[in-house]
């Protein structure tokens, strides 16, 4: 049988000390799935934790102490500090989405840069024939192709 | 024999298998599934664990499905 938790909404938290286990309903507009995970994650080596959904966007965790026996407080203790550890893990889970392109800007060149400069022969053997060239302004021209003499024209032997 | 229930967009089912492959030495498995939910029942081969024995099996199939990255 479950009872209500002091100062908790009744609706979102309930203790049953027979079992001395814990229910809360998180709500998953406010707490994403990844950071529910990650929190029940870190509770894992304290209390058995059991995942569920009763409701399409809710999802309910459930706290059990691993010895079987809890009083109130101990639940209420173990209620708050998963609710602290979902807060702490839903804003490292928004933290991480608004910098994903920092960071994997930054993995990548971090990576390019440890695969080494390409070697003569990676050079020689790079093929450009794939890749369309545009060179509307001659920039790839050499010199003597863009500012060169030019060859004269062949001149008509009957002029005068 | 107990029914543990373990919701299809929450656990991985290839978790709750691996769970259950690890716990197989302590109890019998029936597993099953629904379109909701991956079902397993368990017979401890020693009632006094039953609750510790669920607990656990719960604890390792969530954390292979953390480890995973989630159901998927």
């Amino acid at each position: 049988m479950t009872t209500p938790i002091a100062d908790l909404p009744a609706g979102l938290a309930a203790a049953d000390l027979a079992s001395a286990a814990v229910h809360l309903l998180v709500d998953e507009e406010l707490y994403p799935l990844p950071a529910i995970y990650g929190a029940a994650y870190v509770f894992i080596d304290r209390c058995y934790v059991f995942l569920d959904r009763p409701e399409g966007a809710r999802v309910r965790v459930s706290l059990a102490a691993k010895s079987g026996a809890a009083d109130e407080a101990a639940l209420r203790a173990l209620v708050g500090e998963f609710a602290n550890e979902l807060l702490s893990c839903a804003f490292r889970h928004q933290i991480t989405q608004d910098n994903r392109v920092l960071i994997e800007t930054a993995t990548m060149q971090a990576l390019a840069g440890a695969m080494g400069q390409p070697s003569l022969d990676d050079l020689a053997k790079f093929d450009f024939s794939d890749q369309g060239f545009d060179d509307p302004l001659g920039i790839a021209m050499s010199w003597e192709e863009k500012h060169g003499k030019k060859a004269p024209k062949a001149e008509s032997e009957g002029a005068p | 024999m107990t029914e543990l229930r373990f919701d299809r967009q929450l656990y991985s089912g290839e978790a709750v298998d691996q769970a259950v492959k690890a716990f197989a030495g302590f109890a019998a498995f029936e597993l099953e599934q629904t379109d909701a939910h991956w079902v397993v029942r368990v017979t401890p081969r020693d009632p006094k664990l039953a609750r510790r024995l669920l607990g656990e099996l719960g604890n390792h199939a969530l954390g292979l499905t953390v480890q995973r990255g989630g159901a998927k």
